[in-house]
């Protein structure tokens, strides 16, 4: 906020279930707000134009992504990062534990992002297809490309084996139409 | 990126928030931000004020009349439109377009209001409105008023509201009986897009609306119009009367698409949204 001069507001907000008091200026986004004043890393800034999803945060129940949101519009809301899904003590939570499992991240930039939107969607939808999986994540980016895995692991936390195997079968049937 | 400087008020009333945008000549109301945001950042525009209407109730509902008409809040997000029962009893084909609008994320914080008042030529909703001859419904300084769909799309990324005034909500008429076919060609967001609102009778085409997106300014196309109605409810008839669908328009050109390409692509949309319609009239 130091660098941002112009008109502040006073906001108060739940953040990963604590509350949250600061002024921030009006101008800043949200995804500044939760990096620079309130020191989080989880949410990334990828593209910064609202299209990569690697800022994907929790508003009040549904995903939005914060690069395209202002700080002074968390006011009275909750809030929840990534941050928000590890246990106190490091634990991962099942869909984090998943990814893992299933090597779903390879630099990780969009991760934090993804899971995110893969929360949202299990809470939603505990049963998705593998379309529907795809259709949760549309609006994140793996600039590594890494979906069949990001699929399988979101599959996997919502179906366990069974979902495991449906997505493998689903891969080696595209894999055989593609002739590979 | 960093916005220019800008001040923030959140209004509780919708006379409040009329009474904020009139009060400077730099106030901008803002709702869900999905493309206003991207706009500050760019600094394409000079706005003093930020008024968030996103929070109002008044905007916020979806009500469905007895005679089957639907008045849409302004600031109802794409997602609750999609997870509307109301809606999606009465209006099953615009719930499904706002279901499938962009990405969830924007699904959330967008509007309908705004993707109306801020007319993209690629937005999903103006060609809607217009196929299905909306009431937009405004208030300002000087009261309310009501603009047909029609009138409300002036240019490129502008619209009929005057300064201070906001769209305050939508009202679509009964559908009675006829069927939405909307359809696009995704290129970039859309290279094309074509909306028509069709009524059979005995296998023929008793009323035809047809609009077409991609354009500056989304419009009706009374030629294509004029050779559906009465014609037979068959493929081959809606290939003809469509054909001419890209003629006289004026479609954008740009990275995604040549304009060219945009009004080859217009009589295609064309009879695919005229056939949706049609086979959305055969199966129920």
């Amino acid at each position: 906020m130091a660098n941002t001069p112009g008109p502040v507001q006073d906001i108060e907000f739940t953040l990963n279930g604590d509350p949250i008091s600061r002024t921030t200026s009006s101008r800043q986004l949200l995804v500044h707000f939760l990096r620079d004043d309130l020191g989080l890393r989880g949410p990334k800034i990828g593209c910064d134009t609202g299209h990569c999803g690697a800022c994907t945060v929790n508003y009040n129940g549904k995903v939005i992504k914060s690069c395209m949101t202002l700080a002074v519009q968390a006011d009275g809301a909750e809030i929840d990062t990534v941050e928000s899904l590890a246990g106190e003590s490091g634990d991962l939570d099942d869909l984090q534990e998943s990814f893992r499992e299933n090597h779903a991240l390879q630099c990780g930039y969009c991760t934090s992002g993804v899971l995110m939107s893969s929360k949202f969607l299990l809470e939603r939808n505990p049963n998705p297809t593998a379309a529907e999986i795809r259709e949760g994540i549309h609006g994140n980016l793996c600039r590594c490309t890494g979906y069949v895995n990001i699929v399988k692991a979101i599959s996997a936390a919502a179906h366990g084996d069974k979902g495991l195997a449906l997505i493998e079968r689903l891969n080696r049937e595209h894999a055989e139409e593609a002739g590979i | 990126m960093l916005l220019a400087p800008v001040d923030y008020y959140r209004p509780d009333t919708l006379a409040e928030a009329i009474e904020a945008l009139d009060s400077t000549e730099g106030a901008r109301p803002l709702a869900g931000g999905q493309s206003l945001i991207s706009i500050l950042k760019l600094r394409a525009t000079t706005v003093d004020l930020l008024v968030d209407i996103s929070r109002l109730q008044e905007l916020r509902t979806i009500e469905v009349a007895d005679d089957g008409s639907v008045r849409i809040g302004a600031g109802v997000t794409y997602d609750e439109m999609a997870m509307s029962p109301d809606l999606h009893h009465s209006y099953a084909r615009l719930s499904q377009v706002a279901a499938h609008t962009v990405d969830a994320q924007v699904r959330n914080r967008g509007t309908f209001g705004g993707n109306l008042c801020h007319n993209d030529p690629i937005n999903n909703f103006p060609p809607l409105a217009v196929a299905l001859d909306a009431t937009m419904h405004a208030t300002g300084p000087d009261g309310d008023r009501d603009i047909a769909a029609a009138e409300f799309f002036t240019g490129y990324f502008t619209n009929a509201l005057t300064p201070g005034e906001i769209l305050t909500g939508v009202t679509l008429p009964a559908l009675a009986g006829r069927h939405i076919g909307y359809q696009d060609i995704e290129i970039g967001e859309a290279a094309a897009r074509a909306v028509a609102v069709i009524g059979t009778s005995n296998g023929n085409i008793e009323s035809a609306s047809l609009a077409l997106g991609c354009l500056p300014i989304p419009i009706r196309h009374p030629a294509v119009e004029a050779a559906l109605a009465g014609a037979p409810a068959t493929a081959e008839a809606i290939a003809e009367a469509t054909a001419g669908a890209g003629e006289g328009i004026e479609p954008i050109s740009d990275a995604d698409a040549s304009a060219d390409y945009r009004r080859a692509m217009a009589s295609v949309v064309a009879k695919r949204a005229v056939m949706e319609a049609i086979e959305g009239g055969q199966h129920g």
